[in-house]
């Protein structure tokens, strides 16, 4: 069940009080260190024991999705505007996509919430409590899942996949005009306030050195608990009816 | 002087006008910014819902009627955010006059009036630069809905507030709408110290009285560089923003 539990004052118009039947679990982690393949790999695990899935991520709402992605293609989006623009790309995801689904009894997987968000407002020096207030909105998930890997990890894996990105290397903020170095810095910045946050927001930490097939399997055993009572989706909704 | 949220003062004034639909005050901030600009100011004027990056995905929203209470509210406050980083606070740090229309108070009024939480709304835009005099033109709720509703018959969905669900005929949903708008601002009279403007005065008059009030605060404000043939105009009573561009030539002193 996922309680009725907000980071702050919660959703306008939202007045049920109710457990959802649903489940909302998180990936969490920096780039590079494998949540997107772990949620591929855990779609395909949670749907074959009879559970409906929806998988959700950053930058994805009909909204804002679009409209994030062509900012950030120029050279104006500043601080404020691109966390209140990722703001309503999480909200939207979250009344569209996350609750419903929520509702009809789904498992919801996503990649990355507003922790990623927060951790990257907070290392270019936003103010610590208005990035928290703004995501008052927020559905306090089930499961947050921090998968954590080392610098001298996470490189070889960036690489290999798209090299660095713009954004994720800190080139709109840090004074460092060199890719490399500049990702090294962002990262590690990154990585410490990450760990800053895994009390606050009681993240449970996956060591994500490991192989791919070592960390999915003990993403399973943990989410295995969270599914414990839940009942498939298609009799989730007769529960709600009832 | 403009403020910092921290409080710290910036050079530049920054005015705001706020108030109903149908309040006049957008025809009484043309007028303010002709006059400034007659004078000599160096004015930046910006607009709600004008942000070059923000306002296609709030137009989508609209559009395509995806927005919520929270979302409309969110994409509104992106869109702020944009003009004050890159318009509002340089031109205030430059020590120029920015005239704005609407500000923060109108989505305090409206996104509450949507049912959004007031004290959630207040510290998401808690990044605002708080203005210099933030006009409030005070106008009955009869008076604005006989202004708006005479000769604009097509009411936008979201304008209405049609979402809120109050009315489905448009104009009784608007009317519905505008009156707990209403309700909001006069709440923020005293809680922000709104200065309140009798909006059903003749223009003229309501003009002199922001004119008053203004007037007082303006020396040490930027100046465009004074150049001889404005002055040659202005004693003819001829002004004109854009005239930089067709006279460039005869811009020198």
């Amino acid at each position: 069940m996922t309680e009725i539990r907000f980071y702050g004052e919660g959703l306008a118009g939202f007045t049920r009080q109710k457990p959802l039947p649903g489940r909302l679990i998180v990936l969490e982690g920096t780039d590079g260190v494998g949540r997107s393949t772990q949620i591929a790999l855990l779609r395909e695990w949670v749907e074959g024991k009879g559970f409906a899935v929806q998988s959700t991520g950053l930058k994805r709402s009909e909204l804002a999705g679009a409209g994030i992605k062509a900012a950030q293609q120029g050279h104006t989006l500043g601080l404020l505007t691109a966390n209140l623009f990722y703001a309503t790309d999480m909200v939207d995801r979250l009344e569209k996509v996350i609750i419903p689904a929520l509702r009809a009894g789904f498992v919801v997987l996503t990649d990355r919430y507003i922790y990623s968000i927060i951790a990257r407002a907070m290392v270019r020096g936003v103010n610590p409590t208005w990035i928290r207030d703004i995501f008052g909105f927020a559905l306090v998930p089930d499961a947050v899942f921090y998968l954590h890997a080392d610098l001298p990890h996470l490189i070889p894996r960036v690489l290999n996949a798209r090299g660095f990105d713009y954004w994720e290397s800190g080139m709109d903020f840090l004074p460092n005009r060199d890719y490399y170095e500049a990702f090294v810095e962002y990262q590690s910045r990154l990585l410490a306030q990450f760990e800053a946050m895994a009390e606050e927001y009681q993240f449970q930490r996956i060591d994500a050195t490991r192989s791919i097939r070592e960390v999915f399997q003990q993403l399973t055993t943990e989410i295995e608990k969270v599914l414990a009572g839940m009942k498939p989706a298609d009799r989730a909704e007769e529960a709600e009816d009832s | 002087m403009a403020q910092l949220p921290d409080g710290r003062a910036l050079p530049g004034k920054l005015f705001i006008v706020e108030g109903i639909d149908g309040s006049g005050k957008s025809t009484q901030l043309d007028l303010l910014n002709k006059w400034l600009i007659g004078q000599g100011y160096c004015v930046a004027f910006s607009e709600w819902n004008s942000s070059p990056l923000v306002k296609e995905t709030t137009r989508l929203g609209k559009k395509k009627r995806l927005l919520t209470p929270t979302s409309f509210s969110l994409i509104h406050a992106a869109d702020l955010a944009d003009r004050t980083e890159r318009q509002i606070l340089p031109a205030l740090k430059a020590g120029a006059i920015v005239l704005a229309d609407r500000y923060i108070y109108t989505a305090f009024a409206r996104d509450v009036a949507r049912g959004v939480s007031p004290t959630w709304v207040r510290k998401v835009y808690a990044f605002a630069v708080r203005p210099t005099v933030a006009f409030y033109f005070r106008v009955p709720l009869e008076e604005s809905l006989r202004r708006i509703l005479n000769g604009r018959p097509q009411l936008k969905f979201y304008e209405a507030g049609l979402d809120l669900g109050l009315s489905d005929d448009p104009q009784e949903s608007f009317a519905l709408f505008q009156k707990r708008i209403l309700e909001e601002y006069e709440k923020m009279v005293d809680e922000f110290g709104l200065t309140v403007i009798d909006a059903t005065l003749p223009l003229t008059e309501q003009q002199e009285m922001v004119r008053e009030i203004i007037r007082p605060l303006l020396p040490g404000a930027l100046r465009v560089q004074p150049s001889a043939w404005r002055e040659v105009l202005a004693a003819e009573e001829v002004y004109g923003r854009y005239l930089d561009e067709v006279l460039p030539e005869r811009s020198a002193p």
